[in-house]
């Protein structure tokens, strides 16, 4: 039965709800000029407008796409065919069975996708799912807005997988395509039109945005979200020297930071993010402090406090101002300069002189940092017990090793790490970034004594277990060193700059030392694609990364300059939270009243009366100069009129050999051509009969400039049609 | 009258008062904006919006939120300009017999572009353009009893451009039309129009020959003159005079107004003089376009209540 409304769609038309059109627009009959309906009648959407919405859908689905799985595309595809079939008449309505069979089919395909339904990629993609499936059952003018409005929503969910500005320039186009659907409901009569006032819409309401943007109050989170779970960075918080994988070898974004005041030299750069002090004789990992706690039985206040200060070390002096861009990431790590003692925002101080955000990051944000560049001079309640801990058993000639080093030593802690650094940098120890793969029980052993091969966390490692085995307390810490400093004055530190290195207690405070400087010091200086042995292995990870072009001058100087963009994007609009929207304004306030006080000195007078006056004054020239530039276009639009237009052609006319008699007409003249001109004829009528309009005939300001434009467009294809025709005749 | 027609009364009353007159620029206090409930939808949308970008902390969510409610802003300054100082002047029909439709010309002048104005009126509607400040529809409205009826309240309203908010203004036209009986065709009628005609004999002048006209007829010395053909046209003297009288038809008074009427109207067609007699009132015998008007209009206003029980006369 719907069937047959939608075919009756053409007769629907001409009776009860008619678009009266106006006369001219109706007699000239152009193809331009025709108005295409949107809605069929009051109610039935025809398959110009199923098509606006179609091509939205996809716009929508681009910002989902590195995100959604595939076969969401192909979703959009067959609902789209199917309305199609079904404009042909091939094939009937879409009944309840069949949506509710198509609804169960997305659900259960999200279900294999991703094992559950309550995750949030499942919820995304259940919303995906029902904004293409809607299509099946949009058939009036109500339908096509709740589209509309579900693309709105799809379109926001999309920032939550990201905010950079590819995704904001793709969210553009999407809403305005969105919103030009919309005016294409509210009845415009062509695209034209309908895209003049979306342009107008968008920006006539952009100020009122930007204010809104600026002002509007900026509060925390009001209840428990979903969060999409995110891959998280190279860093884990668990090594095991000897497991490649181990090593990220991917150019993604670790954070990026900007200093107030000194900025550390390439040999300083160490941010510190976990200390990793229990070994189980394969693998150096993290105590948290919560099971360290209940292990010692100690307060959890002991090892872990909630400040915006250091407890730890607070009557330390900074060195370094960080302000960090941090990614989102799934888990709290937070990366600071050696020791951190305060921070612009509550954090978790762990005793281990690292820390901790309260919750992980689900989107990109700002937080300052101060720090001591130097590793902590607190140990904790563990102790230096706890960090000279090792295994009873196992790597029996690393612990023989470190019994003949610390005699020859003579038990002085200094020197027998000197000689094991001493060792790391002699050969047959090489640095690679693709060392074999370690095998036995017994790595260590392994590692100093027959492969000899390796990167940072085996060097780490090995010294740390030597030290531990000579009773010196040592742990390892892993974080990022270096970062590539941008001719702006930021540093961004990817994924590749995680690094390993080793704190040694002595002498009442913790001792950074890095084993890679003594074998590999362009590492520590040049950052990890310093390293040529193995180099095949860096960005192994990330085939298409830019940075594989920074040896290609003008190419690299594109990826800085896009960085630098996407770092302003980052910091200035999306890191625009509650700290930046405060300063931001109080600024704004003083610049206002110093304005303000300008004015009023500028005027004799005194006071609020002056500063009036001025600011009329100031509106006038403003309106004046507004006044003026309208008359400017309006000027250069006179003079793209008829009459030049036509005298171009007819001089262009003359050239060919067709030039106007003496004294005859414009109009005359192209009909008396029009009959010699075979395939150029009609256009050269439909010239004349616009000029004849144009001159003569009271038009309003539209239609003239209707005419004007179709003028223009015969002109050409009057042009165009006697040039492919050659020779001129007569 | 039940309470609902109460309401009706007083709505249609508050209308009256609110509305505008017709060929009078629509003034911003007549002009009222109402959100559609795509509107409500919308606003519904931004708060969900803002929500999000609150809980996710996510700023392009909160730019967007703000986009749209500042589109929605704009958009409300947009419709009541689309609206604000249009001028709606009407045609109306020539005449209009009850029981078909009252085609009313409505010419909306805006003095510059208007989009997707709608004009409503006794339940029916039309969309029009003003692409140049200009736009004619017709509201065909069903006619549906004889008399002077008021025309309509009209409603001029646009939703655009988004649709979220509805800018509309009642006109009062304060114009009257005159429905005419509808036609009944009696027996007696259809015997009446045929009958042995008289033959037309006064040359009243000439007109451009068509296919089928008798060769007699044809001007042949002006064809040789002028190279036209034409054909010589006689007047038909009146064949009848007749008296169209109230009292002589049957049925209630309404049945007895349809069939005059259309007896007025062959009359006026075959070429009869005729008078007519109604209760209270007679026009006199008379024939042409001026006496077939005066007839319909003193069928549209005969009141009823005129005729008495007593002066009808059962035959």
């Amino acid at each position: 039965m719907r069937g047959a409304r939608w075919g009756d769609g053409m007769r629907a038309r001409m009776a009860g709800w008619r678009r009266g059109g106006h006369g001219p627009v109706a007699e000239t009959g152009q193809a331009e000029l025709a108005q295409r309906a949107v809605l069929a009648d009051g109610h039935a959407l025809t398959a110009v407008m199923l098509r606006q919405l179609f091509i939205g859908q996809c716009l929508v689905l681009a910002l989902h796409l590195t995100w959604m799985p595939a076969w969401l595309g192909g979703l959009a595809v067959a609902v789209a065919g199917y309305r199609y079939l079904q404009l042909r008449r091939r094939l009937p309505w879409a009944g309840i069975l069949l949506r509710l069979a198509a609804v169960a089919g997305v659900l259960a395909m999200l279900w294999l996708e991703y094992g559950t339904l309550y995750g949030m990629e499942g919820l995304i993609g259940l919303l995906l799912g029902v904004y293409l499936l809607k299509l099946l059952e949009t058939h009036d003018r109500r339908d096509a807005r709740v589209v509309v409005l579900i693309g709105m929503i799809t379109t926001t969910v999309a920032f939550l997988h990201d905010q950079g500005i590819l995704m904001a320039a793709g969210a553009l186009v999407a809403v305005a395509w969105l919103v030009q659907s919309l005016v294409w409901l509210s009845g415009a009569s062509g695209s034209r039109q309908a895209w003049r006032e979306t342009a107008w819409l968008l920006l006539l309401s952009a100020p009122l945005m930007a204010l809104l943007f600026v002002t509007f109050p900026r509060l925390g989170p009001l209840w428990n979200m979903p969060q999409v779970e995110r891959a998280s960075t190279g860093l884990t918080d668990e090594i095991a020297p000897g497991d490649i994988a181990n090593l990220s070898r991917s150019s993604a974004r670790a954070f990026r930071v900007r200093f107030e005041g000194r900025e550390p030299l390439p040999a300083e750069r160490y941010w510190r993010v976990y200390t990793l002090s229990h070994f189980d004789g394969e693998r150096w990992s993290r105590a948290r402090p919560e099971p360290l706690a209940s292990a010692l039985s100690r307060p959890l206040g002991d090892f872990v406090r909630e400040a915006d200060r250091s407890p730890w070390q607070p009557d330390g002096s900074a060195s370094f101002e960080a302000e960090l861009l941090l990614e989102p990431d799934n888990r709290p790590w937070r990366p600071s300069l050696g020791t951190p003692l305060a921070s612009s925002e509550r954090q978790r101080y762990l005793v281990d002189g690292t820390l901790e955000g309260m919750a992980p990051l689900s989107t990109r944000s700002l937080l300052t940092i101060e720090s001591t560049g130097l590793a902590p001079a607190f140990i904790g309640p563990s102790g230096p017990g706890w960090h000279s801990m090792l295994p009873r058993q196992g790597n029996p000639q690393t612990r023989a090793l470190a019994e003949r080093l610390w005699q020859e030593s003579e038990g002085d802690a200094r020197a027998f790490l000197d000689s094991v650094m001493a060792r790391f940098g002699e050969a047959p120890f090489r640095y690679t970034l693709s060392p074999p793969r370690l095998t036995s029980a017994n790595r260590v052993d392994e590692f100093l004594f027959d492969s000899r091969a390796g990167y940072c966390t085996h060097y780490a490692s090995a010294l740390a277990v030597l030290a531990r085995s000579a009773g010196i307390p040592a742990r390892v810490v892993a974080g990022f060193l270096g970062g590539e400093r941008h001719p702006d004055g930021y540093f961004t530190v990817r994924d590749y700059d995680a690094h390993a290195w080793v704190e040694v207690w002595l002498e009442g405070r913790w001792q950074r030392i890095d084993p890679t400087a003594a074998i590999a010091p362009e590492r520590i200086e040049q950052g990890p694609q310093a390293i040529e042995e193995g180099s095949e292995a860096f960005l192994a990870d990330s085939p298409f990364s830019p940075l594989r072009m920074r040896d290609v001058g003008w190419l690299n100087d594109l990826r800085l300059d896009w960085e630098r963009l996407e770092y302003r994007w980052q910091r200035g609009v999306i890191g625009y939270q509650r700290e930046a929207r405060s300063v931001l304004l109080s600024e704004l306030m003083a610049w206002l009243k110093g304005a303000w006080q300008w004015l009023a000195d500028l005027l004799p007078g005194r006071g609020g009366f002056a500063a009036l006056l001025g600011l009329a004054g100031l509106a006038g020239v403003a309106a004046s100069a507004l006044m003026l530039l309208r008359r400017g276009i309006r000027r250069h639009r006179q003079g793209k009129d008829e009459r030049a237009l036509v005298l171009a052609l007819q001089a262009w006319l003359g050239k060919q050999g067709l030039g106007p008699r003496r004294g005859e007409p414009p109009a005359a003249h192209l009909r008396r051509i029009a009959s010699l001109a075979s395939a150029a004829g009609p256009a050269l009528e439909e010239c004349a009969q616009h000029l004849e309009r144009l001159r003569y005939a009271r038009l309003g300001g539209g239609e003239a400039r209707q005419r004007r434009r179709l003028l223009a467009r015969r002109i050409k294809e009057v042009r165009r049609r006697l040039k492919r025709r050659g020779s001129a005749p007569v | 009258m039940g309470v609902g027609a109460a309401a009706r009364a007083r709505r249609h009353r508050w209308h009256r008062r609110l509305a505008v007159p017709l060929n009078q620029a629509l003034p911003q206090r007549r002009l009222f904006l109402l959100p559609t409930r795509f509107g409500a939808g919308w606003a519904v949308l931004v708060l969900v919006l803002v929500l999000f970008g609150i809980n996710y902390q996510n700023t392009l969510a909160y730019i967007l939120a703000f986009w749209l409610f500042a589109l929605a802003t704009v958009t409300l300054l947009r419709t009541w300009r689309n609206l604000l100082g249009i001028r709606v002047s009407l045609r109306l029909p020539h005449e209009v017999f009850a029981g078909s439709e009252a085609r009313l010309g409505v010419v909306v002048s805006g003095g510059r572009a208007r989009t997707a104005v709608e004009v409503h009126g006794a339940g029916t509607g039309s969309v029009l353009d003003l692409p140049e400040g200009q736009g004619e529809s017709v509201l065909a409205m069903p006619a549906a009893r004889r008399g002077v009826q008021p025309v309509p309240l009209l409603r001029v309203e646009s939703r655009w451009p988004l649709g979220l908010v509805r800018a509309l203004a009642w006109i009062d036209a304060d114009q009257t039309l005159l429905i005419y009986p509808q036609p009944h065709e009696d027996d007696e009628t259809f015997h009446r129009r045929v009958g042995a005609g008289l033959e037309a004999s006064d040359f009243a002048g000439l007109r451009r020959a068509e296919p089928g006209d008798s060769p007699a007829r044809l001007a042949w010395k002006q064809w040789s003159r002028t190279g036209v053909l034409s054909t010589k046209v006689f007047s038909v003297p009146p064949r009848q005079q007749v008296w169209l009288d109230y009292d002589s038809c049957q049925g209630d008074p309404e049945r007895r107004l349809s069939t005059l009427c259309a007896r007025v109207l062959v009359h006026h067609s075959a070429g009869d003089r005729y008078g007519l007699r109604l209760p209270g009132s007679t026009l006199p015998q008379g024939q042409g376009a001026r006496q077939r008007r005066e007839a319909l209009e003193a069928l549209a206003r005969f009141d009823p209540e005129l005729a008495t029980p007593t002066s009808t006369r059962w035959q």
